[in-house]
């Protein structure tokens, strides 16, 4: 017990033997092992009580500060937005395999991330996760594996979901890109409860 | 490539994603991830950095640097499900931080009590009820003794943790707590 701590042995409330701190690591403890000095002793069962009653409302009062943070200002997360903009994660560049060798063109990893999250708000039921472009991208032609972590809606069949998911990456990525895709490894890892869906949720992708 | 619209369809769908993906997302680079973990624990995170500041001014400067940070280095983040605690930890260190700076500048006794900022509509939505009493109560604590509540009973941080975030030694963290408890329970008295 750590109640040789003399500032606390002064805050002994009301006739209890025991200090604030004490009855504190008591209550920390569950009351175990049991002190009788404290569980036979009316005055430190009251102050008990109240630190017990204290404590418990803390959680509601950070609850109802929340509350009481109605909205975020939109202008407020916009200031956010924007200055993570600058720290964009755009990662490796991917070439076009192209014949005019005076220009290069190129893709950014971030962007082919994009596009592969793109074809998994596509797909009912698969919401993309972590995703890694396994190999050499910035040689053309050089295959790559990719590495795909995905959330399923809670009920969808998984196979049937994952193969949907397979053919929008193909697709996606053979309209956007010039990568040689030798494998796509696609770990389900998450579970996730879907709302309703409207009409057209199911659009908008994060890329363009 | 920049999404900043949360009436944004697909920003529905992310809506109902863990926040383990929205972390890999994010990890990934997707700004609209972070945008539903801020939608998701920005107001929680602002109560929290509200209460250790005690202003509104100063929690929101502090939960926007917290945001950032944590952009930049979510990736070190192991597990994806401990986000909304990660946060928390960042919003706290932040504002210790803070509020250390403020120290440094002006009193360092303890015992001198701040006039907290009544600024915000948080504290008005809580008048006359047991939290009310208790807000008014922990806005009269000296700062020091508030932060190590809050910290303990809201942040759910060890007596050493606090002792660390503060930059105090674990006995001068537990005379703070015992003092803040002792006050606490003197003025809640009226509330049984």
């Amino acid at each position: 017990m750590n109640d040789d701590d003399r500032s606390s042995e002064q805050l002994a409330a009301g006739g209890c033997a025991h200090g604030i701190d004490a009855l504190s690591d008591y209550l920390d403890r569950d009351m175990l092992p049991a002190d009788p000095t404290i569980d036979e002793s009316p005055e430190c069962q009251r102050v008990l009580r109240s630190l017990r009653r204290v404590r418990a409302l803390a959680t509601p009062l950070i609850e109802a500060d929340e509350a009481a943070v109605t909205t975020l200002d939109q202008g407020w997360i916009r200031g956010i937005m924007e200055n993570i903009e600058r720290e964009a994660k755009a990662g490796r560049d991917i070439p076009f395999a192209m014949a005019d060798e005076a220009a290069t063109l190129v893709i950014t990893e971030g962007t082919v991330r994009g596009l592969i999250r793109g074809a998994g708000d596509r797909t009912p039921g698969i919401l993309v996760g972590r995703c890694i472009l396994d190999g050499d991208v910035s040689v053309v032609g050089e295959p790559v594996t990719l590495h795909v972590r995905v959330s399923i809606g809670w009920g969808r069949p998984v196979t049937e979901a994952i193969a949907q998911f397979r053919d929008e990456v193909a697709t996606g990525l053979r309209q956007h890109t010039d990568l040689v895709i030798a494998a796509l490894d696609i770990i389900v890892d998450d579970l996730h409860f879907e709302v309703a869906e409207t009409e057209g949720s199911r659009e908008a992708s994060d890329h363009e | 490539m920049v999404v900043t619209d949360p009436s944004r369809t697909s920003g529905r769908l992310l809506d109902q994603a863990t926040d383990r993906t929205l972390v890999e997302r994010c990890v990934d680079g997707d700004m609209r991830a972070f945008e539903v973990i801020i939608t998701r624990y920005g107001r929680m995170m602002k109560a929290y950095a509200v209460r250790l500041t005690r202003s509104s001014a100063d929690g929101d400067d502090v939960v926007q640097e917290a945001l950032i940070s944590a952009w930049k280095r979510i990736d070190t983040l192991e597990d994806g499900a401990m986000v909304k605690s990660w946060l928390m930890r960042i919003v706290s260190r932040r504002a210790i931080d803070l509020m250390r700076q403020r120290k440094d500048t002006e009193s360092t006794d303890d015992a001198i009590i701040e006039a907290p900022e009544q600024d915000g509509p948080e504290r008005k939505a809580e008048a006359s009820s047991q939290l009310g009493a208790l807000s008014e109560a922990l806005d009269r604590l000296p700062a020091g003794q508030q932060q190590a509540w809050v910290l303990r009973e809201i942040g759910g941080y060890s007596y050493e943790e606090i002792a660390e975030q503060l930059g105090q030694s674990v006995a001068s963290v537990r005379g703070s707590l015992a003092r803040a408890r002792a006050t606490l329970v003197r003025e809640m008295e009226g509330w049984r």
